[in-house]
């Protein structure tokens, strides 16, 4: 569970103080379908990095599971970000020269104790998004949105409270986009808690709930009323529903 | 472990660009083969050092007829060197255990009827063999009373023997040197050759006064071979020396000596000189090596680092503390400089194999050198590592991530 209380961020080079964040404050269940939307400069990605336990608020109060995150130190926060994140970006941000199965194990390399079913893991999560049949393909052997669901994989293999995915539609066609999106569906429905980061509304209309940003302030949290269902639309587009 | 697994991670990335890692070995490779090589040749020079000073007789000094530094052999025309000064030594000088006069002579002919070779002939007393602690292996030796009566004896070398008579037993057998009939009475053990490569069993040995009148006709010696009694002497029974001829032969410095005293340490000394500006060459070589592989090696992972900063950010991202990437790349860093060694070391290996294979070169091969080549694997690699480990651990993959 996500608490965050009057959350600030003020960046400072030298004696010059810039705001990026203020009084942000909402809730976020576990097993909730958020996105967090606004457009570039609206503070949306400082949410996202302290959100993820990458950045510290400069004041305020943000409870991961009732740890206040402010109070840690980095390795403490590179601990829980192990732990209790799970990251998709943009970019994939894969290693290049490994493969899918060895990107899908890396955060393992971080736990305390390494999983002695490692390897089964690793299967069970690239099968989970549909690609149980590229595991020793390397980044470069797989298209974009396969790319993005390796990501995905490396997101879910330490089993997060948050999988926090950034604007993980942003580099994909439309077709690969909704698939990714039917897989974040599907996560949902195991009850997963996923934070989506977007600029795009259409892209914010998959989740349950969008808290809107502006002037780096939030200005909206509201459900969604008509929650856009990728698998019908990729029906739409002719090409069914993601191997499963 | 945690940590292996960090590690594996730091030596997973050498695999995967091997041209960079190559490049960053280099350095590494040819200082620790220079190292290597330096060591055995080292190694060698000094074994044959050690080899000279026992084949010279580790307590012994040489009073050598005729001036100048160098080490024997002798100036064979400088006749200033008598069987007196040689009984003053015996007599005056304190902490010798042996003073022996010898007179020789190299490459006479030597025959055996019709047989013929060429020997180094030496005519000694019977306490030649004490000074020198080679004794005769069958027969007898030269003894006082074959010096006093100028007998027609000898004793000879193996390997003058096998030239002369094969497999035969020489002994009782005649030779014949510039038409004097020698009877051989005794064989000398076998002591092969000298690291200058002078067979040392090439010789005859007759007695002192025979050889000095019948053969050389002279009344002047070559030399006299002292033994102390203890290493500890040899300083003091070389001072004694020197007062005692400088007196006898009324020479007062700065005068021109016309002898030289000579022991085994100034042998020692003298092979050690020469190996070593090779030596301090190649070391230089290695060092500049190890200094420059080091620095294309820090400059190649600062760049590497570079070029993986969205990686460190991502494992910052998945769970990497700052120590954790910072021990990625020190791993990476040592990994190079580890590998380089055994490469470098088997390269090192190799050229000291071939070197000893073609050249003169004496070498031995130990484990020291492995030793310390893994110790400047290690310096070199944390050295030259921690700069873009900190620096790597350094980025904030907020920034990097972007």
């Amino acid at each position: 569970m996500i608490e965050v209380d009057q959350l600030d961020k003020t960046y400072s080079a030298g004696r010059v103080l810039t705001p990026v964040l203020k009084d942000a404050s909402f809730r976020i269940d576990e097993g909730e379908y958020v996105a967090i939307m606004g457009a570039s400069g609206t503070g949306k990605s400082t949410l996202m990095n302290i959100l993820g336990c990458l950045d510290k608020p400069t004041a305020g109060r943000y409870l991961l599971d009732g740890t206040d995150v402010a109070e840690l130190d980095d390795d403490a926060l590179s601990r829980l970000r192990n732990k209790k994140i799970g990251f998709v970006f943009q970019q994939f941000h894969l290693l290049e020269r490994a493969t899918a199965m060895r990107n899908v194990t890396l955060p393992l390399i971080y736990v305390d104790k390494y999983p002695e079913d490692a390897e089964k893991m690793a299967e069970k999560a690239l099968a989970a998004v549909g690609l149980a049949e590229r595991m020793q393909y390397k980044p470069n052997e797989l298209s974009g949105g396969q790319q993005q669901r390796v990501a995905i994989a490396r997101a879910l293999i330490t089993d997060p409270e948050i999988i926090l995915a950034d604007e993980p539609t942003g580099a994909l066609d439309r077709k690969s986009g909704l698939e990714v999106m039917s897989i974040f569906k599907k996560l949902h429905q195991e009850g997963h808690t996923i934070i989506l980061v977007t600029h795009d509304l259409a892209v914010a209309e998959h989740a349950q709930r969008i808290i809107a940003l502006k002037d780096r302030q939030v200005t909206e949290d509201r459900r969604i009323k008509q929650q856009r269902d990728p698998d019908l639309e990729l029906d739409a587009l002719g090409v069914g529903e993601v191997k499963k | 472990m945690r940590m292996w697994r960090i590690i594996g991670q730091g030596t997973q990335a050498l695999g995967t660009n091997k041209m960079r890692t190559f490049f960053m070995m280099v350095g590494t490779i040819v200082g620790i083969a220079a190292l290597t090589v330096i060591m055995a040749m080292g190694n060698g020079a000094e074994q044959k050092v050690m080899k000279r000073i026992e084949g010279f007789g580790p307590r012994a000094i040489m009073l050598i007829a005729g001036g100048g530094k160098d080490l024997p052999p002798p100036d064979l025309t400088v006749t200033t060197l008598t069987l007196d000064d040689a009984e003053a030594v015996r007599d005056k000088v304190h902490g010798i255990e042996a003073a022996t006069p010898v007179a020789f002579k190299r490459n006479m002919p030597v025959k055996a009827g019709a047989t013929q070779s060429t020997a180094m002939i030496f005519a000694v007393e019977p306490d030649w063999h004490e000074a020198w602690d080679w004794y005769v292996s069958d027969g007898d030796a030269i003894s006082a009373a074959d010096v006093a009566t100028l007998a027609i004896v000898c004793v000879i070398g193996q390997t003058l023997s096998h030239d002369l008579f094969g497999s035969e037993s020489p002994l009782g057998n005649y030779i014949r040197i510039q038409n004097v009939r020698f009877r051989i009475k005794g064989i000398l053990e076998h002591r092969g050759t000298s690291p200058m490569g002078t067979d040392f069993d090439n010789r005859v040995l007759v007695p002192l006064s025979t050889g000095m009148r019948r053969l050389f006709n002279q009344d002047y010696i070559t030399y006299v071979r002292i033994k102390v009694k203890n290493l500890d002497r040899i300083k003091s029974v070389q001072k004694q020396v020197r007062q005692l001829i400088h007196e006898r032969h009324h020479i007062t410095p700065p005068q021109e000596d016309d002898f030289r005293i000579v022991s085994a340490q100034a042998v020692g000394e003298l092979a050690r000189g020469t190996s070593g500006t090779l030596s301090i060459l190649l070391m230089a070589l290695a060092g500049l090596s190890l200094l420059v592989g080091g620095v294309v090696l820090m400059n190649i992972l600062l760049i590497s680092v570079g070029e993986r900063q969205k990686e460190i950010g991502l494992r910052r991202a998945v769970g990497a503390t700052r120590k954790d990437i910072r021990s990625q790349f020190l791993a990476e860093s040592l990994a190079v400089t580890c590998s380089g060694m055994l490469l470098g070391g088997g390269l090192g290996t190799v050229i000291t194999l071939i070197l000893e294979h073609t050249t003169q070169v004496p070498i031995v091969l130990s484990w020291e050198p492995f030793a310390l080549s893994l110790a400047f694997a290690l310096l070199v690699g944390t050295f030259f590592g921690v700069q873009p480990a900190r620096k790597a651990a350094s980025l904030n993959p907020v920034e990097v991530l972007r």
